[in-house]
């Protein structure tokens, strides 16, 4: 009908123009991942851009990357179980999955294990930030770390009542693989702090940095974080058995009494109904550290700001810029690096979901050592073992107990909902 | 322009002939005159359709290459390497469909072919109210602006799905996109929704009292049946979907309790209001979108039908059931709601009810397609371009007809319901169906809209490839539906029922890209052809509906001289006449007359 | 527009038919089609989609081949003299009008019992586990060994679902947050779990293995994570299972050798 437009020449330019800007807009692949500096805590310490430079080197010789992981020795960790949960998410070898701390875990804890990942702010609790080398759900004493045990226990069961889920159906060698990547960003995290939290120990010949010999680095710095690591097996805690023959109503009985005496003092925070509607304003180590920075900042910034220039002599000026300087750029590096500071609420022992572990155990541990990180003080020394099973069983019978001192709120029943 | 004897029963102010001196922004920008809204239209949709293009490759991407490094998006994700966060993927599916749904088929069936032809089909000088016409037109730029920021906002754009069911959608703490961008969702929903009832209040009208003399119903072309009957299901269905919005809009700002029940825990927040119930939106929502599929599909199948007469030379097979058809899907369209819901835990017996109508509702369109067939049937082909792509609407139709067997058989949805079967089958109906009309809408209305033809050689180069990677990137679909792969998986491969697809999904993934790449011919052609293609004629494809005596592109008015209607469209090879085209216009033709007395 | 652009034409129409059925013909050899079904019903669903698909694959063929042959036999350049001026065909339309009517409604009505038996004619018992779905598991709850539910002697789990074979089974299945919906691929079950209703699905195992338990509607952008595992096995298997898992979730001392560690405790 229509005969061949002999005008088509132009139209094939336009597309192949328009065909070559599209797929040029999408040519530049993105460049590698990388860990994020610990930017609170550099900004906290003053470091100078020089100085955050010669740690993220010292860092990078000591640690590797995010895809190509370096391991000394001092730290005790696998290799090859590093390289499977590092690096992007890809299969070298038939059947064999890489990447898995990406695949898995980054978009939450982030790349650099700093509950970072684009998904933590919306989530309720934040993930966790490995850098402090702080966990809380663990069979070792309250200051000690958690066992490689304890690290593979929270990876099967997931923490209940939060967002971190079971990894139970993952094969055990890539749960172990990822056991393995969580204690290496955690040594890097606290191997970063000890580093920057060293400039302020400087003499004042070191001209500002920080020496770079094995014996500073590897023996002073990272040592002591992996030895800790290592002796976390040795500090379990020794618990009594619960005597089989145990009158379980006489037990909870005596719980419920320990749980609202004067030596255990269950109920300052988690409230007489055991509703968790005790005191409820504190905040876990985590969040404490962001309020206490805001905290200190503002009254800095009021101070500085108030203060009136006109009597300073030129060094107090400089002083006093770089002191608003800094406090501008720490403000920003809240922005951007740190989470909203959130309450840690106690627990609602009603629901019966227990972020550590329900088994009568978890509760043992939780009671005896405290919470390391968490307002949940240790039992320890205050409230003798025996004692502690009951209040153990106490707790265990509270989603079900239909009496008791409930008040005029009366929940609904964990037996409905959990 | 209307002379005095015009029996029509609607007078503009704006009778006299002279052309009256207007400034750029109201020839071109504030016009009430419909064929520059239909363009208004049909420009802003085609700039949304290469959007949620773009937003659906972005979602293959994941499908095909979970958590590798997406090309531009991976910017954004700089930290992680460019692997995109799951959130992230569930924002991309859900803007995907908003954006092709509510801004795209919706506005570029009613808008721009529904605005640009009923009045230049139905011999009138414009629509029956002007200025409601361009209000319809301009209630769109909200949505695109709200559309459009949700992506910039907190938490980013909506994320629940295009179906948006609460709790998801109601409660912020559940989605990062169930913030700012689910409220910024349903603003934009309620501007599409109204500028939709404008035009169809308007379209009802015009179609009914404006009419030319002697253009009686049963002489309207299909593409004008079509167009009123989607206006009424517009009209009917619409406040139901504006209701809803406004209710989860309520949920979700005023703390009502319209979609939340009690002692609702969401991200281990407690919610504070309850008593509502999560499936009276369902109810809601599909209430209005079943007409809504139909309100997307029925345009498109009046337009293939006056297409394919045309170059098939024939008259349409079975016209007064064609019409009865339409309005069958459309009657039944409003019983057929709960088919979305089977699954959903609405009483079972339900299923029972909501599954006879649905299968009946297979019915009209089956009547359809034997129509269609009957119509080329006996025909002179001419494989042009708008032919081609009207042609494949035929033969994808009955594909996506067909899938939609299987899920209204209830047992079968057990399995199949939120797999990629259902994805297949919105897809043939949507994009190889509704898709291709629009496309041979265009290369075959182009001419008039512009006054010149588009390129044809290119026009089938853009046909060829298009028909080719899109069966390649929605056939296999069905097959993947079949081993139960779910939708909206940001990563499937992981279960061990799914975990051999990825292969296939690479495969559907390339198709898609070629797909969308071999539209960047259909827009060099588009424009091209704009200013520089061959000078059309009044009837370059010698068809006979009323839009070809008009001038390409008709001026103010449209007609030179008022329209007199003497027979209905698709007389072609009429016995008896020596061109092998009746227009409807022409005076009556005796011997023509009498042969027709004698079938 | 010459004979040989018909042709083409044509035949990229008939290819739609061949390589249509040929995909369906060519996936089950290759694995990409229905999952195994080990439940009692899924013979008759499975039944049912053969049926539909024979029909629809037979009207499939039907419609295609002949659009096919039409663009092949009408096409302009090829057929001489004018085309064929026919209205319609009244005959015709009450033909393929009644025809598909009828068998879409014999359609309808066969398929009734087979979904009364999946969702409607639940077996009088007790549920033998509670499921909560939740962002982004599957909480479950034995009722333990009072055979009660919501006492202090239930069973916690996350994503492990075990189910004697050959017995019927009832799932309790409520929501704690958004919409989920449980969905087991080889059991041929699929049922959305609603925040605030309790919705039973029951099945009966008639094999034993190990399959996905799959979230089928958006919960969120953890959606595709939420995978279990729904493990078929003996009643005495099962019943020691349930034993071991109850112990496990009552200890109150370590286990013995750490490196086992596998307990699945809540």
């Amino acid at each position: 009908m229509t005969p061949v437009n002999n005008h088509s020449r132009p139209v094939v330019a336009i597309a192949v123009v328009a065909a070559c800007l599209a797929f040029a807009t999408g040519c530049g692949r993105t460049p590698p991942a990388y860990f994020r500096p610990n930017m609170v805590e550099a900004t906290k310490q003053r470091l100078t851009p020089d100085q955050e430079k010669q740690v993220s080197t010292v860092l990078l010789a000591m640690f590797g990357t995010p895809d190509e992981p370096v391991c000394l020795p001092e730290t005790g960790l696998d290799e090859a179980k590093l390289r499977l949960a590092a690096g992007p998410v890809r299969s070298d070898i038939v059947g064999r999955k890489n990447g898995l701390y990406r695949e898995h875990c980054a978009h939450c804890h982030g790349v650099t294990g700093d509950a970072l990942g684009p998904t933590a702010a919306f989530l309720n609790p934040y993930p966790r930030d490995y850098r402090p080398g702080v966990f809380k759900f663990k069979s070792t004493e309250r200051a000690d770390k958690p066992t490689r045990a304890d690290l593979v226990r929270l990876l099967h069961n997931g923490v209940p009542g939060s967002s971190m889920p079971s990894f139970a159906l993952l094969p055990p060698a890539q749960v172990d693989a990822l056991v393995e990547y969580v204690k290496y960003l955690s040594m890097r995290g606290e191997t970063e702090l000890a580093l920057m939290r060293a400039f302020f120990e400087l003499d004042d010949d070191a001209g500002g940095k920080l020496p770079e010999t094995r014996e500073f680095l590897v023996d002073e710095t990272l040592v002591p974080v992996a030895e800790k690591w290592k002796a976390a097996a040795d500090a379990q805690i020794q618990v009594p058995p619960m005597p089989a023959d145990i009158d379980l109503v006489a037990s909870i009985a005596k719980g419920k009494e320990l749980f609202h005496g004067d030596k255990a003092n269950c109920v300052k925070c988690h409230g007489v109904t055991g509703l968790g509607d005790g005191q409820a304003n504190d905040y876990d180590d985590w969040n404490k550290a962001i309020v206490e920075v805001r905290k200190e900042l503002s009254s800095s910034a009021e101070q500085a700001r108030g203060a009136s220039t006109s009597g300073m002599s030129p060094d107090e000026l400089a002083e006093h810029r770089a002191q608003l300087a800094w406090l501008d750029k720490f403000g920003r590096v809240l922005e951007g690096d740190a989470l909203e500071p959130r309450t840690i609420p106690p627990r609602n022992l009603r629901h019966g979901i227990y972020r550590g572990g329900r088994r009568p155990l978890d509760l043992y541990y939780r009671i005896h050592a405290g919470i390391n990180g968490a307002p949940m003080p240790a039992a320890k020394g205050t409230v003798p073992p025996e004692d502690i099973w009951h209040i153990v069983n106490y707790i265990r019978s509270l989603p079900y107990e239909l009496d008791g001192e409930l008040g005029a709120d009366k929940p609904m029943l964990a037996r409905d909902r959990f | 322009m209307s002379i005095a004897t015009s029996p029509s029963t609607v007078h503009h102010e704006s009778a006299a002939p002279a052309p009256h001196p207007a400034g750029f922004l109201s020839t071109y920008v504030f016009s009430k005159d419909h064929k520059v809204i239909g363009l208004q239209f049909l420009f802003s949709t085609l700039v949304w359709f290469l959007i949620g293009g773009l937003l659906a490759l972005a979602v293959r991407w994941q499908i095909a290459w979970p958590w590798s490094d997406v090309p531009v998006l991976g910017k954004l994700f700089a930290q992680e390497g460019g692997q995109m966060a799951p959130e992230f993927y569930t924002m991309l599916f859900t803007m995907h469909a908003t954006v092709m749904i509510f801004l795209v088929i919706i506005p570029i069936l009613a808008g721009a072919f529904g605005n640009f032809l009923i009045p230049l089909m139905i011999g009138a000088d414009d629509m029956a109210f002007p200025t409601l016409n361009m209000l319809s037109y301009w209630f769109m730029w909200p949505a695109f602006i709200a559309f459009g920021a949700s992506f910039f906002v907190e938490g980013g754009a909506a994320s629940s799905g295009w179906t948006s069911y609460p709790t998801l959608s109601t409660n912020v703490a559940s989605s990062p996109g169930s913030g700012w961008g689910q409220t910024l969702w349903l603003i934009g929903l309620t501007m599409v929704g109204v500028s939709s009832m404008l035009g169809s209040v308007n379209y009802m009208t015009t179609i009914i009292l404006m009419r030319a003399p002697g253009m009686t119903m049963f002489r309207l072309p299909m593409t004008i049946w079509a167009m009123f009957i989607t206006a009424v299901l517009q009209a009917f269905a619409l406040p139901v979907l504006t209701a809803a919005g406004f209710m989860q809009l309520a949920d979700r700002t005023l703390g009502t309790g319209f979609f939340s029940p009690e002692g609702n825990i969401v991200n281990n927040w407690m919610q504070a209001t309850g008593g509502g119930q999560p499936l009276l939106w369902q109810h809601l929502f599909w209430f209005y979108s079943h007409p809504a599929v139909y309100i997307m599909i029925l345009p498109a199948m009046g337009m293939v039908s006056d297409i394919l007469t045309t170059f098939a030379r024939k008259p349409l097979f079975g016209y007064r059931p064609m019409v009865y058809s339409i309005a069958g899907i459309a009657g039944l369209g409003f019983i057929v709601w709960g088919h979305h819901m089977f699954i959903s835990g609405m009483n079972p017996a339900l299923g029972i009810t909501f599954m006879v109508s649905t299968m009946m509702i297979a019915l009209p369109s089956a009547v359809k397609t034997f129509n269609w067939l009957g119509t080329i049937w006996g025909g002179r082909i001419q494989f042009t371009t708008a032919m081609l792509f009207a042609l494949s609407f035929v033969s994808m139709f009955i594909i996506g007809g067909l899938s939609g067997i299987f899920m209204a058989a209830t047992p079968v949805d057990i399995f199949i319901h939120d797999t990629y079967f259902i994805v297949a089958h919105f897809h043939y109906v949507l994009f190889a169906g509704t898709a291709m009309g629009v496309f041979a809408g265009i290369y075959y209305w182009f001419p008039k809209m512009f006054g010149r033809t588009m390129n044809e050689f290119w026009g089938k180069v853009h046909f060829f490839l298009t028909f080719l990677f899109m069966n390649g990137t929605f056939f296999t679909m069905h097959i993947l539906g079949a081993v139960g792969f779910p939708r909206r998986l940001a990563d499937a491969y992981h279960y061990e029922t799914f975990h051999h697809l990825q292969p296939l999904n690479a495969f559907m993934t390339w198709c898609a890209i070629g797909m969308v790449a071999t539209q960047i011919i259909f827009a060099a052609n588009f424009f091209w052809s704009m200013f520089f293609g061959p000078v059309a004629g009044r009837n370059p494809w010698h068809s006979n509906t009323l839009e070809w005596t008009a001038p390409s592109p008709p001026g103010h008015g449209n007609f030179d001289f008022q329209p007199v209607v003497h027979r209905g469209p698709y007389e072609y090879s009429v016995p008896g006449v020596e061109k092998d085209h009746l227009m409807q216009t022409d005076p009556p033709n005796a011997a023509a007359a009498a042969l027709a007395a004698a079938h | 527009m010459n004979r040989l652009t018909g042709i083409f034409w044509s035949l990229l129409f008939l290819a739609v038919p061949v390589l249509g059925v040929a995909t369906f013909a060519v996936a089950p050899a290759l694995d990409v089609w229905l999952p195994k079904d080990v439940s009692t019903h899924g013979a008759a669903i499975d039944g049912l989609f053969y049926f539909i698909l024979a029909l629809t694959g037979v009207v499939f063929v039907a419609t295609e081949v002949m659009l096919f042959w039409f663009l092949w036999k009408y096409d302009a350049a090829k057929a001489a003299g004018p085309a064929t001026y026919i209205h319609g065909s009244h005959t015709l339309e009450v033909v393929w009008t009644i025809i598909p009517a009828a068998t879409l409604l014999f359609l309808a009505i066969y398929q009734m019992n087979t979904w009364a038996d999946v969702k409607m004619r639940r077996p009088s018992m007790a549920p033998s586990v509670e499921v909560v779905a939740r962002q982004f598991e599957w909480r479950l709850r034995y009722p333990g060994r009072d055979g009660t539910l919501g006492t202090g002697d239930d069973l916690f789990l996350v994503n492990d679902l075990h189910v004697p074979v050959d017995e019927d089974f009832l799932v309790q299945l409520k929501s704690m947050d958004v919409l989920h919906s449980f969905f087991l691929p080889n059991l041929r079950i699929k049922q959305d779990a609603v925040p605030g209703m309790k919705i039973p699905v029951w099945f009966k195992a008639k094999e034993t293995g190990q399959f996905d338990i799959v979230c089928a509607e958006l919960c969120g952008w953890g959606h595709y994570k939420m995978k279990g595992r729904v493990t078929v096995e003996s009643r005495e298997n099962f019943d020691r299972w349930l034993e071991a898992q109850y112990a496990r979730q009552e200890a109150t001392q370590p286990e013995a050798d750490p490196s086992t560690a596998v307990a699945r405790t809540e």
